[in-house]
C-alpha cells in the first residue's frame, strides 16, 4: 500500500513548520545550532527551540527528527551532546547522524538514531552493519530502484532488525536538489571559500556558470551547457508507483533551505498522489497536474535522479529557480476581524488590484493562497491600493503581524513543461 | 589601535581561524564555535584591540572565514 509511505518534510523555519504541518506531513526533519547541513541556508534553530518545535509536531501528530549529520571534531563533542539530551528531553523521535562519534554519543544516551545519506550506504551488508545502531537507514540518492528493492527485500530475507527489534526501514530521498557530488560529498565550497560543505555551509560553486578554457591553446571548449555542475531537482512523481512498489516506508522531501511555499506544495503533491495510488486515481492525467503544481514553487528544473538507471546527471541551463509562478512581497500583517472575515494589511511596496492572487506567509498561520475579490482602504472600496497604505481584504483565514502578503505573478517558465 | 571584532552567535565552528592564526583565536570546547583570546563581550560581540603589525594576519583571517564574522576596524 503506497499510503503506508511517510512523508518527510524539510523544516528550516517555523513557517516552514506551519506550511509542513497544514500540508499533512507525517514526519518533519529540522537541524540546530551549527552541527546541520543546512547551517547558512536556513533559518537559525537554536537548542531551546528544539522543545517548542516537538511541541507543535505533538499537538498534529507528527513525527520529528533533528539532523546532527554534518562532518564532527573534537571540539564539537559538548555541543552534540547537549544537543542529544535536549532532543531527547523535548521527545524529538530520532537523531538523524552520519558520524561515528554522533552514533555512539546517541546510542549511550538511549536515543533512535536515523543514518544519514551522508554515510552513502549502497548496499545490504551496509545495511546490516547499521542495524546494530539505526532502525532506520536513509540510503544513498545515487542507487536505482532496483538496488533500493534489492536491499528492502533483503531486509525481510534476512531478517536484518535494528535495535527496537522491527524489521529496517529504508527511507529515499523522493523530491529537491540533487548535488554534483555523491550524496553531498563535495569540496569544493571549503577549497574555494574555506566554506565546507560537509558542515553544513556550501555556497553552491556548482550552481554558478563556467567557461572552460584550453590552457595551451586559451580556447574556449565548446560545451553545450555552462552550468556544467549544476544538477536539475529530483522529482518522483511520474514514477511514484514503481517507487512504492520498492517496498521503502519514508520518502523525504529535500529542502530545509527553501521556502515554506514549496514546502507546503511539494508534501500536499506527494501525499495526494500517494492516496491516489491507493485509490486508482494515479493517472497520467493526474501526474499532469502534480507536475505543473510542483513547479510553481522552486525548482530548477526536474528529473527522475539516478532511480531509473541514468548514470549521468541532468544539468540545469539556468542560475536560479524554473518555477512557474514568483511571489512577490507585498504587505505584512497587522490586524484580522474574525467576525467580518476581514484582514488588514499594510502595504510596504508595489500595488495590489483586485483580482491578483495573492499568498500568505506567516509562523503561526502557515500558508494561505487565495484571489483578492474586494479591497477596502479608509475612503472605502478601491480597485488599486500603493504602498504606504492600510487595507483590508476579505481573507478566509485568521491574520497576525508576523504574516507577510505576496502578490503570486507568472514567470518567463509558466508555459514550459518542467518534465519534457 | 586596531580593533578585532567576532560575532560570535553566527560562528559556525569551521575552525579556519585557529588554524590560521591560533595566537588570537581558540576552538570553544563548550559549544563549538571560535573564541577571541582575551576578547571582551559587548552585548553580542566578542573585542579585542590588537597591535597594528598583526594587521595582515588578522585581516587574511578575517577573509578567510567562510561567514564572515571577524572584523578589522582600524
Amino acid at each position: 500500500m503506497a499510503t503506508k509511505i511517510k512523508i518527510l518534510a524539510p523544516v528550516g523555519s517555523f513557517e516552514s513548520l506551519a506550511a509542513a504541518v497544514q500540508a499533512g506531513a507525517d514526519a518533519i526533519y529540522f537541524g540546530v545550532e551549527q552541527l546541520n547541513m543546512r547551517v547558512k541556508s536556513a533559518g537559525a534553530f537554536t537548542i531551546d527551540d528544539i522543545a517548542t518545535v516537538a511541541t507543535k509536531c505533538d499537538e498534529h501528530n507528527i513525527r520529528k527528527y533533528l539532523t546532527l549529520n554534518t562532518t564532527v571534531y573534537d571540539y564539537d563533542k559538548n555541543l552534540f551532546t547537549e544537543i542529544i539530551t535536549a532532543s531527547k528531553e523535548a521527545g524529538v523521535d530520532a537523531i538523524i547522524a552520519s558520524d561515528f562519534a554522533v552514533i555512539m554519543e546517541c546510542r549511550r544516551q538511549g536515543m533512535p538514531v536515523h543514518i544519514s545519506t551522508q554515510t552513502n550506504v549502497s548496499n545490504l551488508d551496509s545495511v546490516k552493519f547499521f542495524s546494530t545502531f539505526a532502525d532506520l537507514i536513509v540510503l544513498s540518492r545515487e542507487l536505482t530502484l532496483k538496488q533500493v528493492e534489492a536491499i528492502t527485500h533483503g531486509i525481510e530475507r534476512h531478517d536484518v532488525r535494528g535495535p527496537s527489534g522491527e524489521l529496517v526501514k529504508i527511507e529515499i530521498f523522493g523530491h529537491g536538489a540533487l548535488c554534483m557530488a555523491i550524496s553531498g560529498k563535495c569540496y569544493l565550497s571549503l577549497h574555494s571559500n574555506n566554506s565546507s560543505a560537509n558542515r553544513g555551509a556550501c555556497i553552491q560553486n556548482c550552481r554558478h556558470k563556467y567557461t572552460v578554457i584550453d590552457q595551451d591553446s586559451q580556447q574556449e571548449l565548446e560545451i553545450d551547457n555552462e552550468y556544467i555542475m549544476s544538477a536539475k531537482d529530483l522529482c518522483t512523481i511520474d514514477i511514484l508507483d514503481k517507487i512504492a512498489a520498492t517496498g521503502i516506508s519514508v520518502l523525504k522531501i529535500e529542502g530545509r533551505g527553501r521556502t515554506a511555499d514549496y514546502v507546503f506544495e511539494t508534501v500536499r503533491v506527494y501525499k495526494e498522489a500517494l492516496a491516489a495510488i491507493d485509490e486508482g486515481a494515479y493517472t497520467a492525467e493526474n501526474i499532469a497536474r502534480w507536475r505543473k503544481e510542483l513547479a510553481t514553487v522552486f525548482n530548477r528544473g526536474f528529473w527522475e535522479g539516478y532511480y531509473l538507471g541514468r548514470k549521468l546527471g541532468e544539468w540545469n541551463e539556468t542560475d536560479g529557480s524554473k518555477a512557474t509562478q514568483k511571489k512577490v512581497y507585498l504587505a505584512q500583517g497587522v490586524r484580522y476581524y474574525p467576525k467580518l472575515k476581514v484582514a488588514e494589511f499594510k502595504l510596504e511596496s508595489g500595488k495590489l488590484k483586485v483580482g491578483d492572487e495573492v499568498l500568505v506567509i506567516g509562523p503561526v498561520t502557515g500558508i494561505v493562497r487565495q484571489v483578492v475579490e474586494t479591497i477596502h482602504v479608509d475612503n472605502g472600496p478601491v480597485e488599486i491600493v500603493k504602498q504606504g497604505f492600510n487595507f483590508t481584504i476579505p481573507f478566509s483565514a485568521h491574520i497576525r503581524p508576523t504574516d507577510k502578503l505576496y502578490k503570486l505573478i507568472p514567470t518567463e517558465y509558466a508555459d514550459a513543461d518542467p518534465l519534457p | 589601535m586596531p580593533t578585532l571584532i567576532h560575532y560570535r552567535d553566527k560562528c559556525i565552528g569551521c575552525n579556519v581561524c585557529f588554524e590560521m592564526w591560533p595566537v588570537r583565536w581558540r576552538m570553544s570546547t563548550t559549544d563549538g564555535k571560535a573564541t577571541l583570546v582575551g576578547g571582551i563581550k559587548k552585548k553580542n560581540l566578542h573585542i579585542l584591540r590588537v597591535s597594528p603589525g598583526e594587521d595582515e594576519i588578522n585581516v587574511r583571517v578575517a577573509n578567510a572565514c567562510p561567514v564572515k564574522v571577524i572584523k578589522v576596524q582600524p
